[in-house]
Formats: C-alpha cells, sequence, structure tokens
C-alpha cells in the first residue's frame, strides 16, 4: 500500500492540483466553487437589500435596480446559496475531506467518480454564470421557479435565463448524485480496523444521513424539472391550467425535494457543530446513539412534511392538519439534538477559540430559526404569516446558522488539518463577533417586518400605505447587510495570510480523538502512514485512565474498565 | 454485520459491510433512479386520474409493436443475467455472446421505440398535442435514454471483454446487468400505463 | 465477503415473464369490466417486476442493506403518491 502511495506523490501538476482524484485536493475545489460563489450570492444580497431599503434608485458600485432587475436577484440569490454555496461546501468540501480521513480510509470508495461530480458542478457553475448574460438576464422566477410564472418565456420575460438554470440545478443534481454514491459507500464499506458504526464520528453520520436524504428526494424534482423545461421549449403543458396541466404538481416535486434539502443542508452543519463542542469542552459527547437515532428519525420525518410549504397555495385543505403534525413532530429529534449539545456543554472545561465560538453561534442562531419554524409550521398561523419577511427570516436563522456559522467553524476548526497552517485567532475572534452581531442586526428587523405584513418578493415596499412606517426597519437592515458583508473582510485577509504565513500546524493542534487527527497536517495522498486501528468511540475526552484531557481513537492503550 | 476487513495491496480492498463496494455503489444509484421514475410515474398517473378523456388518446399507440418491444426488452434481460452467469463461470466466450445479443436486443427496443415514435408524431401527436402525449414522450423519453446509457455501457464491457480487458474484473457485468433489469422493470411498469389502460373508455 | 448468490433457472423466469405479457395483454380483450382488467394488468406488472428483482437482480439471496436499498425507495414515493392524490387526482 505504500507503494501506491509514493507513486501517487509524483504525478505531475495538472494531476495534483486539476483533475485530482485525491479527495482532499476535490474537498478544496469544492471550497474554491463555494467561496467564489458565495461572494456572488453576497454581493446579490447587496443588491437587492439596497432596491428593498432605497427602492428604484441607483446602487452604489452597481446602477439602477428596478423591479425586473429585482426578480433576478433574489432568484438567483435564493439558487446560489442554496445550491452553489451551501451544497458544495457544507457536503462537497467538508463531507469529501473529512469522510476518509474520519473512518480511516485512504480516499473514498469511488476516487474518479469524485472528480467526475466536482467537474460537472463545474460545469454547471459554467451555466448558471453564463446564464447571467444571454439576452433576458438570469432565471427570475423566484429561486422555487413556480409555474406557470416559470413555464412560459413571455411572463418574466426571461427565456434562457431560465433554461440554463434548470439545466444549471440539472447538472448540481447529478453531480451530488454522484457525491452521495460516495458519501454512502465510504462510511459504509471502507471503516478502518475497529471502526464500527458506532464508533463513527457524528458528522460521518450527519454526512450520510443528509446524502441519503438527498439521494432518495431529488428524483421527482429531477423529472419535474424535465417536464418545466418541456412545457418551456417544446410547448407541453404539465403545470399549465389552459393546456390541462396543474402548477400544484410542480409545487409537490419541487418541496418533496426542497423540504428534505434543508435538512441535506443543515444535518451537515449540525454535524460540524458537534464535532466541535467536546473538543473545546473537553467532556465526551452527551447522548452519542440518542443523537443518531434522532438523526435518523429527523431524515424519516423529513420526508412527510414537505406540503406545510404550501399551506396558502390552494391544496387540498385536509393535507393542512397531517403536515402540521408532523412538521411540529420533526422539531422533537432536533430539540433532542440541541439539549445533547447544551448537555454536552454542562459543566465542561470549556475554552474559546475561533472554531468552538462559531460552533456556539451556530447552536444560538439555529435555536430562534427552530422556534419559529413552529410558527410557521402550524397552518393557522402560516396562513397570516406565509411569504412574508417572517418566513425570510426564519429560513435564514435556519440556513445562515448551518451555512456560515457552521462552515465558519469548521472552516477556523479543520483548516491546519486542510492547509497545515493555522489561522489568525484574533482576527478570526473579531470576525466571529462583528457576523453575529451583525446576522441579527439584519434578520432580527424581518421578523418585525414580516409580523407587519410585508410581502416576499416585492421591489418596492414603499408602495404599499401599510408598509411604509416601516421602512425604516428595511434601511436598518440593509445597512446592517453591507456591514455584515464588510465584516467578512477579515475572514478573506485571514484565510489567505494563514494560507502563505500562518504558523505552521502540527498533527493535533486542538488535542482532538478523531482519526484525521492522526494524519499529517495536511495529509498526504493516501492520508496515513500506516491504516489506523480503532480502539474506542471518536469523544473519549478527560478519560480517567489516562492523564491527558484527550484519548484519540487509535491509540493501543486499554482504559481501564473502573475509574 | 460481518467484520471483515481484507487489506490488500492497491487501491483500498477493505469491505466492512460485506457488500461488494462497485455493488453497493451500483444499488444507492439504482435507488435514487427509483424514486426519480417513481416520482414520474406517479405524476402520470394522478393527472390521468385527474383530468380523464386520455384514453382516446392513449388509444392510438400500437398495442403489438408496444407488446413486441416488451418481449424484446425481457429477453435482453434474460441474455444479460446468462451473461453474468456465463461470466461467473469462468465462460469468456459464452460472456462475449450473451452481452453481444443484450446490446443488440437493446438497440432493436431503441430501433422499434424510434419507428414508433416517427409514425405517432406523422399523425399529428407530437408533445404539443395533449397532457397525455407530453406524458408518453417524456416517461418512454427518459426510459429511451437509460436504454441507450445502458446499450453504452454494455457495448464497452463488449468490446473490453473482446480485447481481453475484463479478465479479473468480471463482476462488472453483474454491475451492469443490475442496471439494466432495473431498466427493464421500469419497462414493465410503463407497458401496462401507457398502452394497456385504454381499454374501454377507462381514465 | 459476499455471500453466494443462488442461481435460479433464468430461462424458466423468462418463460413465466413472457407468458405473464401474453396475459396482460390477453385480458385487455376480455369481457370484463374495467376495473378488473386494470388491477389484473397491474398485478401481472408487480409480479413481473418481482420475478426480474428477485431472480435477475438476486434480491432473493442479497443481504438485507441491498434489499432495504431497493424498498425504501418504494416507500418514500409511495408517500409523495398518497399526497398527490388527493390533491392532483381530485382536483
Amino acid at each position: 500500500m505504500s507503494a501506491r502511495v509514493e507513486v501517487e506523490e509524483r504525478v505531475s501538476f495538472f494531476r495534483t492540483y486539476v483533475f485530482s482524484i485525491d479527495h482532499k485536493m476535490i474537498a478544496k475545489q469544492y471550497l474554491a466553487i463555494g467561496l467564489f460563489w458565495a461572494v456572488v450570492g453576497g454581493l446579490l444580497a447587496y443588491l437587492l437589500r439596497w432596491q428593498l431599503a432605497y427602492p428604484d434608485t441607483e446602487a452604489p458600485g452597481w446602477g439602477f435596480i428596478g423591479p425586473e432587475f429585482y426578480n433576478m436577484l433574489v432568484t438567483m440569490h435564493g439558487t446560489i446559496m442554496v445550491f452553489f454555496v451551501a451544497m458544495p461546501i457544507l457536503l462537497g468540501a467538508f463531507g469529501n475531506f473529512l469522510i476518509p480521513l474520519m473512518v480511516g480510509a485512504r480516499d473514498m470508495a469511488f476516487p474518479r467518480l469524485n472528480m467526475l461530480s466536482v467537474w460537472t458542478l463545474a460545469l454547471s457553475s459554467l451555466v448558471l454564470l453564463i446564464s447571467f448574460f444571454v439576452p433576458g438576464g438570469a432565471a427570475s422566477a423566484g429561486w422555487t421557479g413556480y409555474p406557470p410564472l416559470s413555464a412560459k418565456p413571455i411572463y418574466t420575460g426571461v427565456n434562457w435565463g431560465l433554461n440554463l438554470w434548470i439545466l444549471a440545478l440539472a447538472l448540481e443534481f447529478a453531480s451530488f448524485l454522484m457525491s452521495g454514491i460516495n458519501f454512502l459507500t465510504t462510511p459504509i464499506n471502507l471503516r478502518a480496523p475497529g471502526m464500527s458504526m458506532f464508533r463513527l464520528p457524528l458528522l460521518v453520520w450527519m454526512q450520510m444521513t443528509a446524502a441519503i436524504l438527498f439521494m432518495l428526494s431529488v428524483g421527482p424534482l429531477i423529472a419535474g424539472a424535465i417536464m418545466l423545461l418541456l412545457d418551456r421549449v417544446a410547448g407541453a403543458s404539465f403545470y399549465l391550467p389552459q393546456g390541462g396541466g396543474d402548477p400544484l404538481l410542480w409545487q409537490h416535486l419541487f418541496w418533496f425535494f426542497g423540504h428534505p434539502e434543508v435538512y441535506v443542508i443543515f444535518l451537515p452543519g449540525l454535524g460540524i457543530v458537534l464535532e466541535i463542542f467536546p473538543v473545546f469542552s473537553r467532556k465526551p459527547i452527551f447522548g452519542y446513539r440518542p443523537i443518531i437515532y434522532s438523526t435518523i428519525a429527523a431524515g424519516i420525518l423529513s420526508f412527510t412534511v414537505w406540503a406545510h410549504h404550501q399551506f396558502i397555495s390552494g391544496m387540498d385543505p385536509r393535507l393542512a392538519m397531517p403536515f402540521s403534525v408532523t412538521t411540529i413532530l420533526i422539531s422533537v429529534p432536533f430539540a433532542l439534538m440541541v439539549f445533547a449539545m447544551i448537555a454536552t456543554l454542562w459543566g465542561g472545561s470549556i475554552s474559546f477559540p475561533t472554531p468552538m465560538l462559531f460552533a456556539l453561534g451556530t447552536l444560538a442562531v439555529f435555536l430562534i430559526g427552530g422556534l419559529t419554524g413552529i410558527f410557521n409550521g402550524s397552518a393557522p398561523v402560516d396562513i397570516y404569516i406565509h411569504s412574508t419577511y417572517f418566513v425570510v427570516a426564519h429560513f435564514h436563522y435556519t440556513l445562515f446558522s448551518a451555512l456560515f456559522f457552521a462552515g465558519f467553524a469548521g472552516l477556523y476548526f479543520w483548516f491546519p488539518k486542510m492547509f497545515g497552517r493555522m489561522m489568525n485567532e484574533a482576527l478570526g475572534k473579531l470576525h466571529f463577533w462583528l457576523t453575529f452581531l451583525l446576522f441579527n442586526a439584519v434578520f432580527i428587523p424581518m421578523f418585525l417586518l414580516g409580523a407587519g405584513g410585508m410581502m416576499r418578493r416585492i421591489a418596492n415596499p414603499m408602495q404599499y400605505e401599510f408598509l411604509r412606517p416601516l421602512q425604516p426597519l428595511n434601511t436598518f437592515a440593509t445597512i446592517a447587510t453591507i456591514l455584515l458583508l464588510l465584516a467578512q473582510l477579515p475572514f478573506v485577509v485571514n484565510f489567505f495570510w494563514s494560507l502563505f504565513a500562518g504558523k505552521v500546524a502540527e498533527r493535533n493542534p486542538w488535542q482532538a480523538n478523531t482519526l484525521e487527527w492522526s494524519a499529517p497536517s495536511p495529509p498526504p495522498h493516501g492520508n496515513f502512514d500506516t491504516v489506523p486501528v480503532v480502539y474506542r468511540g471518536p469523544y473519549e475526552y478527560s478519560h480517567p485512565s489516562v492523564s491527558e484531557e484527550w484519548l484519540p481513537q487509535d491509540r493501543p492503550t486499554m482504559p481501564t474498565a473502573t475509574a | 454485520m460481518a467484520q471483515t476487513h481484507v487489506v490488500a495491496t492497491g487501491v483500498e480492498a477493505r469491505v466492512a459491510s460485506g457488500i461488494p463496494t462497485g455493488k453497493m455503489g451500483v444499488w444507492w444509484f439504482l435507488a435514487s433512479e427509483i424514486v426519480l421514475f417513481g416520482g414520474l410515474i406517479g405524476s402520470f398517473v394522478m393527472s390521468r386520474v385527474g383530468s380523464g378523456g386520455w384514453s382516446e388518446m392513449a388509444a392510438h399507440l400500437s398495442v403489438p409493436l408496444g407488446t413486441f418491444n416488451t418481449f424484446v426488452l425481457l429477453t435482453s434481460s434474460l441474455t444479460m443475467v446468462l451473461a453474468f452467469a456465463a461470466a461467473e463461470k469462468g465462460d469468456q466466450k459464452g460472456m462475449r455472446t450473451w452481452l453481444l445479443l443484450t446490446v443488440l436486443l437493446g438497440l432493436a427496443f431503441l430501433i422499434i421505440k424510434g419507428f414508433e415514435w416517427g409514425s405517432e408524431i406523422g399523425a399529428g401527436f407530437t408533445p404539443m398535442a395533449g397532457s397525455f402525449w407530453s406524458f408518453y414522450y417524456t416517461m418512454t423519453g427518459l426510459h429511451a435514454l437509460h436504454v441507450l446509457g445502458g446499450v453504452v455501457v454494455n457495448s464497452i464491457l463488449f468490446l473490453s471483454a473482446l480485447m481481453g480487458l475484463l479478465r479479473g474484473r468480471e463482476h462488472r457485468v453483474e454491475l451492469a446487468g443490475l442496471y439494466w433489469h432495473f431498466v427493464d422493470i421500469v419497462w414493465i411498469f410503463l407497458f401496462p400505463l401507457l398502452y394497456l389502460s385504454w381499454t374501454k373508455g377507462g381514465i | 465477503m459476499a455471500r453466494e448468490l443462488v442461481h435460479p433457472n433464468y430461462v424458466a423466469v423468462w418463460v413465466w415473464l413472457v407468458a405473464l405479457l401474453i396475459a396482460s395483454v390477453g385480458v385487455t380483450t376480455l369481457p370484463i369490466s374495467t376495473g378488473i382488467v386494470l388491477l389484473l394488468i397491474f398485478a401481472m406488472a408487480v409480479v413481473k417486476a418481482i420475478l426480474v428483482a428477485l431472480n435477475y437482480m438476486h434480491l432473493k439471496s442479497e443481504q438485507l442493506l441491498i434489499c432495504a436499498m431497493a424498498i425504501v425507495p418504494l416507500v418514500i414515493f409511495f408517500i409523495l403518491w398518497i399526497v398527490l392524490y388527493p390533491d392532483i387526482a381530485l382536483h
């Protein structure tokens, strides 16, 4: 096996950095794609917030926005953030980097498929990028692409932009289907000796659940997207009532995927937090197995909640009650996980380096997101707040927490493993506090705006008499958005500075237990010097039988049974 | 769960679950495909029940051609599984022969299907001619793309067997076979859904 | 390691498949009500699919995990069907 590693290390520049089959390089490619789109998505957020605060004025650095362009901005902001930032970073980057390392494998089960998946995503990104520059501009039918608006080019004035949007999404789905096969097969089959399923780090469980949810829910939407494309280009009428179609069909196919997709993004974020909490509280995770069972329960339930997005869509009213019930039910496993997190922190000797701050930030922000979800999930309340900024605030509290807070936590935490250098703590802490405060400054006003009745997807709130008194809140949120975007500059500086000049990282800078910390920093192609043998679970911190506070999974000393 | 760890040289050969890694990968892919076709068929069935009047359009499909095509695809499943059986026995010649037959039967299916589409479009039943036809072309088209994919995979297997490259990798015939049989099962449902359910003024 | 796959008589399974195909086409010509015809042809389609899955895809002798990977997706899209029924079929 060592022979193979030596051979692989002498491959050309091209095979090392471009068409690499090394899961770690592929993870960095995903990270690069995700960060690129995060910049684009952030700029779109700036422009759309500008339009809402100062409708129909010149945005500094851009120019006039107006309603049509605004529709494009919200559509592409949603699409990019969910499909081209959250999935590439949380699944593509962290899943690819960590799954083989954490299970003690030398690579993914299908390295070439892995390479194909990242290049499919690159192609998909290219298609999406091109869609901005075709005549008529990019898609503007909302990120959910509801027909009939999306089903005929004349309704939005966007023809090829929306067709390319569908194509880009189809390629993106294909890319993550290929990833999903790797994410599932690798932990099931390539575990190191002694690594049983119940010794896997929770992040691996979360990534596996996310992959299953994605693979088993995306099919109907792929079929639905083909149908939407045929409506647009071939004159079919799957979704057009005048031709005998039904727009509700799309809503069902979309949300049948769309709701599990929320957990596809959220579970890996939760997994990152669950990895970080025990390390910095020097305590075993509280309720390892209950967390796994909750994850599985949440995964199963996530297939039965989707129609809570459609309470006011005109669907059969008899469906509202069962979907309210399942939606409230799914908060139970997540509540259990939150309590397990708090119990993990309880009584620990907690330290607060940047990854821990971001992990705690995730928990705090997600709590608000989760609790406001209960409002949205109950059909009677939802009828009032549906399609208002309350919903916008709610899903930003859930998704921003998973994507940015947990994503940054993971990046600060695994940066030494990924790039072999430590990130700067002072800049990291500055980044956290600015992000945390400004994030709340952006989205708390939106709860108030939504409760005040401000609708989503309107380009000019000043047109509505009853919204004019609320306009200061919009202005406040916009200024906070601009500051929140500027608050990412410390991160950018930190990232690039640390990449080249950060303190060189040792193997296990955080004194953590999981297998990736037994590999060199950064791990070579092939990951481990010798395949590790696993003796215990991943969270044996402050074990009474050893003098150190940590006890790596592959350290052969046998802990005594009694303390 | 079997805890066998085979650490071989070269690429990882550990199989902690006892299921060969390639087979598991194919099955995860098939799991997602089942939901894809399930969602599409469900959309068709529910739209058809909800709309009515689709039977008149379905009556224009050629049952004899559809039946014959089903026969072709069922037979290709048999030749595929016989190729696998031959591969398992180490019978290279038998494996090549059955693979070639599978490829030819797959091509025959596509040619007959193409002829059907041609005559239907010639009679004015384009995808725009109504919801039934939209669904018909989407479902059979997506299925035909899957058949085409299978034909390509089986042709690659056949050619590499011909060049002797498949020796020691015969399990790939089984993996391609799993996919091929799945495509066959999809057609087993599409055939009665599209061709046979129109009888006696049904929905 | 992989369990030994049981080899059924593949040709006999094919004979059954073809017989069921002929029977399902034949049923549509019989003078019985549409409901029963639909019931029969789809029942025969299910039997055919099970025959292929069990024998040609060897689910008969596969491990539990593989069988779950075939069955769970069926349950999942069936949930979608149940919800589509009142909303699309009765719309």
